[in-house]
């Protein structure tokens, strides 16, 4: 037992591990594509008030005289201790600053996406494999298989069609939150976004949950349950879902990585103001400090739940159950 | 399938091509058949739409987002150009970039797998390391970081769409592959003398077609999403050209009054998708059912 | 005007027996373009009959804006930046709704000698800036210092280039004596300009984000600043003109997305918006509660070709391009109608307006025939463009289309605002911008000079001193028939040679909730919305 726990110990640290290296390599891509570029970013900030004075003021701050090695260096340093740089855009404005109430409107639009399309799509998982073969689990099947394959945006437009311009006209077409205001004040605006996401998501974590859910209710393990007499919805809720979740839950964590870059178009659609957005207002201004950082912040937590997918699987899989039971 | 010298029993592969078989197979489930009817018919309208567009794509006609009328069934768009025409002219662009970009990471994809799992020393990690790195961008992401560099230009997105599908299409590549690797024919191959890339191409390959076709579609409904996603974010094909993706981000203003000029490609893009992914659906679906059960056509 | 403090109700118009009255009593007003209107007190600016109540918080969503965005009293480049210069600063003098220069600013009087180089201006008393300091002769000189430092290169000042900084003397606590220079009669519209703002001493708002030096004799004062999104300014309990403004609190938010800010107004998030597009005129006011404010105004579109660029720089390539241009499609298809067409000249409000030049119409062999001349036929260049304002991006896109005819090939670049507004700005052999109305040779100042602050298209060619001196002549001339005759010949000038292609000008399209009172359909506009509801302060909720 204490082997495989160590094993097991050992296996996360190195997964870890592996995380933040690929995570350094990402950073290194992300910075070594951005400083090809030739133009004096000094010039781009200070833009039409540059004088030679002021310009060469800023290319001490920024930094430019160096090497790019250093450059590198010292912007990973700052980086990781919470300094994302500059803007070029924002006349020079701190990176943090100016994604501050952003990255706070984001990380509620995910949260909601994510609580919300977790259980729904296990719960129709589910369905379907109860019912598996009947029409139901074929119109399902179909349906997900259908949602899956749209593009985000599509499903976006679809739904602002939908529910805001044309047909009904119950909800907001864009999704204005005033700066400084939270998220959570505007409800009626997220709800088109979050709707998007969800349907984005949530048809791969149903067809997973569906097959694990189908290999589960064949098992000798639901087999002795239902022997035993245990009632069926028991049988179904207490002991074939827990042990039909665990594969699931690779998917899910996948899942919710992908939700990361999702919000990049969503948000654009619905000109919600978080750092999806801000990424595409970033990359039309050429405001390289901000593609950076949001670059590596979005891939940061595409690799954290990647490692966390890895993680799980290994935590949840069968073997260390039946060894534990 | 090259043959042995029959010495020792082999364990040949199945009989008769196993991409015939899986298409047979994939060809028998109806959403397969639906499948390929919608992408055929996009397919059409993007390849043969041009010829039947009543005006040219840049061609003023009527004021901006005038009404469908008799004489422009779709109304007009954002600069008073034909919506019809216009849609017509605008699938060339999307499938083209897409399929190229696809080909493209099968191409890489395919290589790498192949080198991985046949080399299976250090070389090996390396490649998959180098894999979980892109692995490790949300693809739009990487895109993005490009064109924030050098600028939306076409082969660029090409490039970068084909670098992301690289890595799936190199680990299925691998995966299967090693399967094979294993097996005596390849051996016996290494023995005969055969040279590294004609084992590769010529043993290795044509055995892990199956899980590749079914990988290459999914590749491809992806593609189509990201590359129209970035057309529609203005990273992409850039005005006046007539771009599905485009199209929907000129015309989204007047939804409104002239829904037609962003309804139209949106629905175009979505039957696309879900065309390819039903027939990436039926494939899985066949190759799941030949590795389950027999390897008749 | 017992007190000093004009009573909000009075708009302080000269009428033309007051102007000879003072005439009368030693000093001249120069008749410049666009002077003093004739019925000064009829009408114009003239209150809602119904009563303006206090209270509320005005939110507007103004196009385009990006992180790019600042806020300087004297100083502008975009329309967020118009949009929020108006809330806290204030001119000496205005332009009425019918463009017509009026004393109803900052200045009590501004009188000049015979000869035109010697200007005494007059402040009002008892007007106070947003920290209680009270306007005063030294703010007036440290404001027009600061409009004129070359270090600064401000909007603001490229009119006002015969100010002499030397030679600014103060002569009480409200009088300002300056010596130009040279003679020059355009210096009461210079000192209309919006652009114009009149700062406390010591002013400079440095990195943006900064709000507490940005402050003015304004109706509002600045109270937050997120630049990209959006900047919050609050009543000024102490303005001078007493009973306004009648907003609590006015909010003005960044919307480069056209969609996102028609629909803001149609679902109640914003009150009042700029730039509806055409497309959407129907549509808001179709829609129960919101309506469209349409003004004409002689803001113009711009394609602008670089006289000291190739290919541009060989004159019948310029000739060419203006004969490509297809004027009433241009107006059809890029502003949907809701325009009217030109003809490569500005300053169509200007009393001086060359009407009788011909109007230029498309004629493609001729444009082909020119560009062969000078052996560029079959010529590809590159379009840059941002959708800075309607009709920049579309006339791009048109212009482009009609080029084809005569077989140039243009390639449009559609930049984001802070990639257009950024370093190359300026410097690009062909590209288009927005200009609002102004008149003649306030106009010149600004964009046609080698001075000028945003002088697109490199005019005057460095060879031609004849518009040169011709401005210069024209500032000191003070009979009025002969200044318009100079104009004439300087209008002619750019009409033949110059770098513009100005294919129409804008009606001004604004959207606004029938909650707010106050707005004037008709008016001759300069910028959105009756000025912004003059500063926000001549609107309410009603």
């Amino acid at each position: 037992m204490t082997k495989l726990r160590r094993g097991i110990t050992g296996f996360i640290l190195r997964r870890v591990v592996l995380g933040l290296l690929t995570l350094f390599f990402v950073s290194l891509i992300v910075f070594a594509a951005t400083q090809a570029l030739p133009s004096d970013p000094a010039r781009a900030i200070l833009g039409r008030t540059a004088t030679p004075d002021s310009l060469k003021a800023l290319r001490e701050q920024l930094d430019l005289n160096h090497s790019v090695v250093y450059q590198y260096t010292h912007w990973l340093g700052s980086f990781v201790t919470g300094d994302l740089g500059h803007s070029l855009a924002a006349r020079g404005e701190p990176v943090t600053a100016v994604l501050g109430s952003r990255f706070k409107n984001s990380a509620f639009l995910v949260l909601i996406a994510a609580v919300i399309s977790v259980p729904l799509s296990i719960f129709l998982g589910v369905i379907a494999a109860r019912r598996r073969d009947g029409p139901l689990d074929h119109a399902l099947s179909l349906s997900l298989l259908g949602l899956a394959a749209l593009p985000e945006f599509v499903v976006g437009i679809s739904l602002v069609l939908l529910f805001a311009t044309r047909v009904f006209h119950w909800l907001p077409a864009v999704s204005l939150i005033p700066p400084g205001d939270a998220p959570w004040q505007h409800l009626k605006e997220i709800v088109l976004p979050t709707v998007t996401l969800v349907l984005a998501v949530s048809p791969y974590i149903a067809r997973i949950m569906r097959a694990s859910m189908v290999e589960v209710l064949e098992s000798d393990y639901v087999e002795m349950a239902r022997l035993k007499g245990l009632p069926e919805r028991e049988v179904l809720w207490r002991h074939a879902v827990p042990n039909a979740v665990a594969p699931a839950i690779q998917v899910i964590a996948l899942n919710l990585a992908y939700l990361a870059g999702g919000i990049i178009v969503v948000e654009f659609v619905f000109a919600y103001p978080g750092i999806g957005s801000a990424l595409v207002d970033a990359v039309n201004n050429r405001d390289l400090p901000i593609v950076q950082a949001l670059a590596v912040l979005i891939a940061g937590v595409y690799v954290f739940f990647n490692v966390l997918a890895d993680i799980a699987t290994i935590l949840v899989s069968p073997r260390l159950r039946t060894s534990l039971r | 399938m090259t043959a042995v010298a029959p010495t020792a029993p082999v364990t040949a592969p199945t009989v008769g091509r196993p991409l015939t078989i899986l298409a047979r197979r994939a060809w028998r489930q109806m959403r397969t058949k639906i499948g390929v009817s919608l992408v055929a018919l996009l397919v059409g309208v993007a390849l043969i739409g041009p010829f039947f567009a009543p005006y040219s794509p840049s061609e003023f006609v009527a004021a901006p987002y005038a009404h469908a009328s008799s004489a422009l069934p779709l109304g007009a768009d954002n600069l008073g150009r034909d919506v019809l025409s216009r849609f017509l002219w605008g699938g060339r662009s999307l499938l083209g970039l897409s399929i190229l970009a696809t080909l493209l990471g099968l191409v890489l994809g395919v290589s790498v797998g192949l080198v991985a799992a046949y080399t299976r020393s250090v070389l090996d990690d390396v490649l998959m390391r180098a894999m979980d790195v892109i692995l490790a961008f949300p693809s739009i992401v990487l895109a993005l970081v490009a064109v924030a560099t050098v600028g939306p230009k076409l082969w660029l997105i090409v490039i970068v769409v084909g670098l992301t599908t690289m890595p799936r299409v190199a680990r299925v590549t691998r995966g299967a592959a090693l399967e094979i690797v294993e097996r005596d024919f390849v051996q016996a191959a290494e023995v005969l003398g055969e040279s590294q890339p004609k084992i590769l191409f010529g043993e290795i390959l044509p055995n892990v077609t199956s899980p590749l076709m079914v990988e290459a579609s999914l590749r491809l409904t992806y593609s189509i999403g990201l590359i129209a996603g970035l057309s529609f974010l203005g990273f992409g094909l850039q005005p006046p050209a007539a771009d599905w993706g485009l199209m929907i981000n000129e015309n989204r203003q007047a939804l409104t009054v002239q829904p037609w000029g962003a309804t139209m490609p949106v629905i175009a893009i979505a039957l696309l998708t879900i065309g390819t992914s039903l027939i990436g659906d039926g494939l899985s679906r066949a190759a799941i059912g030949i590795d389950r059960g027999g390897g008749e056509g | 005007m017992t007190d000093g403090r004009p009573d909000g109700g009075s708009q302080g118009h000269l009428t033309r027996a007051d102007l000879f009255r003072r005439a009368a009593a030693g000093g001249v007003v120069l008749a410049g373009s666009g002077v003093l209107g004739e019925s000064a007190m009829a009408g114009i600016d003239a209150i809602d009959a119904a009563t303006p109540k206090r209270g509320g918080t005005f939110r507007i969503g103004v196009s385009g804006g990006s992180t790019k965005d600042f806020i300087d009293g004297q100083n502008i480049v975009t329309v967020p930046d118009q949009a929020r210069i108006v809330t806290g600063w204030e001119t000496l003098l205005v332009f009425d709704s019918k463009f017509k220069l009026a004393f109803n600013g900052l200045a009590e009087s501004i009188e000049h000698n015979k000869q035109g180089n010697v200007w005494t201006i007059r402040v009002r008393s008892g007007i106070e800036f947003h920290n209680g300091k009270t306007l005063s002769a030294d703010d007036v000189i440290y404001s027009l210092k600061r409009l004129i430092n070359p270090k600064l290169g401000l909007f603001g000042g490229a009119a006002l280039k015969s100010i002499d900084p030397n030679r600014i003397k103060k002569l009480d606590k409200r009088t300002v004596r300056l010596t130009l220079k040279q003679p020059d009669g355009t210096l009461l519209d210079a000192l209309g300009q919006y652009i114009a703002g009149i700062v406390p001493v010591g002013y400079s708002p440095d990195a943006v984000g900064k709000a507490n030096p940005n402050i003015g004799t304004g109706p509002y004062k600045l109270k937050s600043f997120t630049p990209g999104q959006q900047s919050v300014h609050v009543r000024n309990p102490n303005y001078w003109r007493s009973g306004q403004p009648y907003f609590d609190q006015v909010v003005i938010i960044d919307f480069p997305d056209d969609t996102a800010r028609v629909n803001a107004l149609l679902g109640g998030q914003v009150d009042a918006i700029t730039d509806v597009p055409p497309a959407q005129v129907a549509v808001v006011n179709g829609h129960g509660g919101t309506k469209v404010l349409e003004s004409p105004s002689a803001a113009w579109r711009p394609i602008c070709m670089r006289v000291d660029a190739a290919p541009f720089d060989d004159v019948r390539v310029r000739q060419a391009f203006r004969l490509i241009a297809n004027r009433p499609q241009m107006v059809q298809q890029a502003l949907a109608g809701h325009g009217k067409i030109g003809n490569d000249l500005y300053g169509i409000f200007d009393e001086a307006f060359a009407s009788d030049l011909p109007q230029r119409k498309q004629d493609i062999d001729k444009a082909k025939s020119l560009l062969k001349a000078a052996g560029k036929d079959g010529l590809t260049v590159d379009l840059q463009t941002t959708s800075g304002a309607l009709g920049m991006n579309e006339g791009a896109q048109v212009f482009a289309q009609q080029a084809k005819a005569a077989g140039v090939t243009v390639n449009v670049k559609i930049l984001d605002s802070g990639a257009f507004y950024g370093d190359q700005y300026l410097k690009w052999p062909l590209s288009t911008d927005f200009w609002g109305s102004r008149n003649y040779l306030s106009q010149v100042a600004a964009g046609s000079l080698p001075t000028s602050p945003y002088n697109e298209t490199h005019w005057p060619d460095a060879k031609d001193q004849n518009f040169l001196s011709l401005y210069n002549q024209a500032l000191r001339t003070v009979d009025r028939v002969k200044q318009r005759e100079i104009l004439h010949e300087m209008q002619k000038l750019e009409y033949d040679n110059g770098g513009y292609i100005i294919w129409g000008f804008t009606t001004l399209l604004d959207g606004y909730s029938t909650k707010v009172k106050g707005l004037k359909t008709g008016d001759k506009g300069v910028l959105s919305l009756n000025a912004f509801g003059h500063g926000y302060r001549t609107i309410w909720f009603g």
